[in-house]
């Protein structure tokens, strides 16, 4: 089990990986620790999100590849 | 006088007119203000059906920006979405009910619900659906969930209104004629239309009571003026002396003005014609100076009706107005029938020099819970409240009878019309002539099905 990722901290920019191993980047964060939106860079399961925006919940995310 | 029908009427839906509150006679059972099962009908029966005061677009000025108001019991959010439309919205997630918003203002680009994360755009859609793909199979029609929104909304004069029923009238068919009276605490000093903006932050407190004692008081109860005589002595009034500028209490008429098809009332000073303003904040000449230069331009823009000057009114149910500095809106919002929480704003004129602004934010401190006048009204309400709520103390109906009888139609004087039903309390000093509108239509609205008995200027005017 990965430890969880505190999503305030994720500043516009931060690249990070989904538990479906997409990678996205986020774009902008409410900061409200459950949200952030973030673009599709790369999408294993479903091609068709890469370059798509969408907002990601807190729970999916496992990783964080790279910060801004 | 039916002093022990309270339960009986409500299960009927009726009684409030012919035995609660007794206008004929002047008398209204203390049920009205303590019973439980009353007060639970007040909630379906006139906050759900009413126009509401909300807020002021200056609290909301750019997109994204919102905060959290009231209507009856219930949270709402006033809010101003990415394309800058301005909504209410009940403050509660349609999953689960929590609050999407606990903050009282800010900006925010989204409204999430901390309890299972469900997420809403400042235009009240559905965003973020956790597990949307997983939980939901991606089935879950997005469309049909966003937050619940008011049916009716009415930007007026920067100032935001709302109503939870849909065939209630249009927020200026709700007011008619009162909107003039409306417009003297909306309007700048100088004449313009509008042009008022939100002065500091507002102030919020609770007070042992029910909402219908200050929502009495300040329709126009000039009869409690004696509580306030230590305020009088203190002499806190802008100029040195008094409580007020009210020197034109001396020389102008003095009125009580109900519209009774509407409930809203106020009372007004009917200066003579040709007579100037007497001077007013004298400890400060810019503020001086400011306040004769805007009577000029009043007199000039207004002509006639310039010689009407506010006094506290009400816009039916539970919207207070103070239209002389301190320049207010308070609303008295319910929280069970023992307890009412006020929420009150200041209102300045937006053009208003810097330090006109800054003299009338000290001058704040004449009202509110840390106030002067305030403190008085709060302990009479408490004490009055408490002393009404006994088993023997509800067989006795309270009095309204003061002037009863007094009132008069198409009131002029000196040229000037006023519209409304007006008491002319300038000799007899006192009448209750307001509160009885109040609680007039207050009757009306607890019996009354639907708006076909309570519009009934509609009547009149097809007849026509």
């Amino acid at each position: 089990m990965t430890e969880p990722i505190n999503v305030r901290l994720l500043a516009a920019g931060t690249r990070i990986v989904l538990d479906d191993g997409a990678v996205a980047e986020v774009v902008s964060n409410p900061l409200d620790g459950v949200w952030v939106f973030a673009r599709y860079l790369s999408s294993p399961d479903d091609p068709t999100r890469v370059g798509s925006e969408e907002m990601i919940f807190a729970q999916d995310i496992v990783e964080i590849r790279d910060t801004a | 006088m039916n002093t022990g029908g309270g339960a009986m009427a409500i299960a009927r839906k009726e009684g409030y007119r012919t035995g609660l509150v007794d206008m004929a006679a002047g008398q209204i059972s203390r049920e009205i203000f303590v019973n439980e099962e009353i007060y639970q009908q007040e909630l379906e029966r006139l906050f759900a059906r009413v126009w509401l005061f909300v807020g002021h677009e200056s609290q909301i000025p750019n997109p994204g920006d919102y905060f959290v108001s009231g209507m009856g019991e219930e949270s709402v959010i006033l809010c101003r979405d990415r394309a800058g439309k301005v909504h209410v919205f009940l403050n509660s997630c349609r999953h689960r009910g929590m609050k999407v918003c606990r903050y009282d203002e800010g900006s925010t680009p989204v409204f999430t619900c901390p309890y299972h994360g469900w997420s809403y755009g400042t235009d009240g859609k559905l965003a973020g659906v956790p597990y949307f793909k997983e939980a939901y199979h991606s089935q879950l029609d997005k469309s049909r969930w966003g937050l619940i929104e008011v049916p009716q909304l009415c930007l007026y004069k920067s100032t935001v209104w709302a109503s939870w029923d849909p065939p209630a009238p249009p927020f200026l068919e709700y007011l008619g004629d009162f909107t003039r009276y409306l417009d003297l605490t909306l309007d700048s000093w100088d004449g313009r239309e509008g042009g008022t903006e939100i002065l500091s932050g507002i102030q919020k407190w609770r007070i042992p009571c029910n909402w219908k004692f200050p929502a009495e008081n300040f329709c126009g109860d000039s009869y409690h003026n004696i509580s306030h005589r230590s305020v009088d002595l203190v002499g806190i009034g802008p100029s040195g002396s008094g409580r007020r500028d009210m020197q034109e209490r001396l020389m102008a008429r003095r009125l009580h003005v109900a519209f009774y098809e509407r409930g809203h009332q106020t009372g007004v000073y009917l200066m003579p014609k040709d007579r100037p303003m007497p001077p007013s904040y004298q400890h400060s000449s810019v503020v001086s100076e400011y306040f004769a230069h805007c009577e000029e331009a009043r007199r000039r823009s207004r002509g006639e009706w310039a010689r009407v000057i506010g006094s506290p009114g009400e816009i039916f149910p539970n919207t207070a107005l103070h239209p002389r500095q301190p320049r207010t809106i308070a609303v008295w919002h319910p929280r069970g029938p023992h307890q009412t929480e006020v929420w009150r704003w200041y209102m300045v004129d937006k053009a208003a020099p810097p330090e006109v602004k800054d003299f009338l934010r000290d001058y704040i401190r004449y009202s509110g819970p840390a106030g002067m006048t305030e403190q008085d009204d709060m302990e009479n309400w408490n004490y009055a409240h408490a002393a009404s709520r006994g088993t023997i103390a509800r067989r006795y109906p309270y009095s309204y009878e003061q002037g009863l009888g007094f009132e008069v139609e198409n009131y002029e004087w000196q040229g000037l019309r006023m519209p409304g039903t007006v008491m002319d309390i300038t000799e007899a000093k006192s009448s209750e002539h307001n509160l009885r509108n109040l609680y007039r239509r207050w009757a009306e609205f607890m019996e009354a099905e639907s708006w076909d008995e309570l519009a009934t200027w509609r009547i009149a005017q097809a007849a026509e």
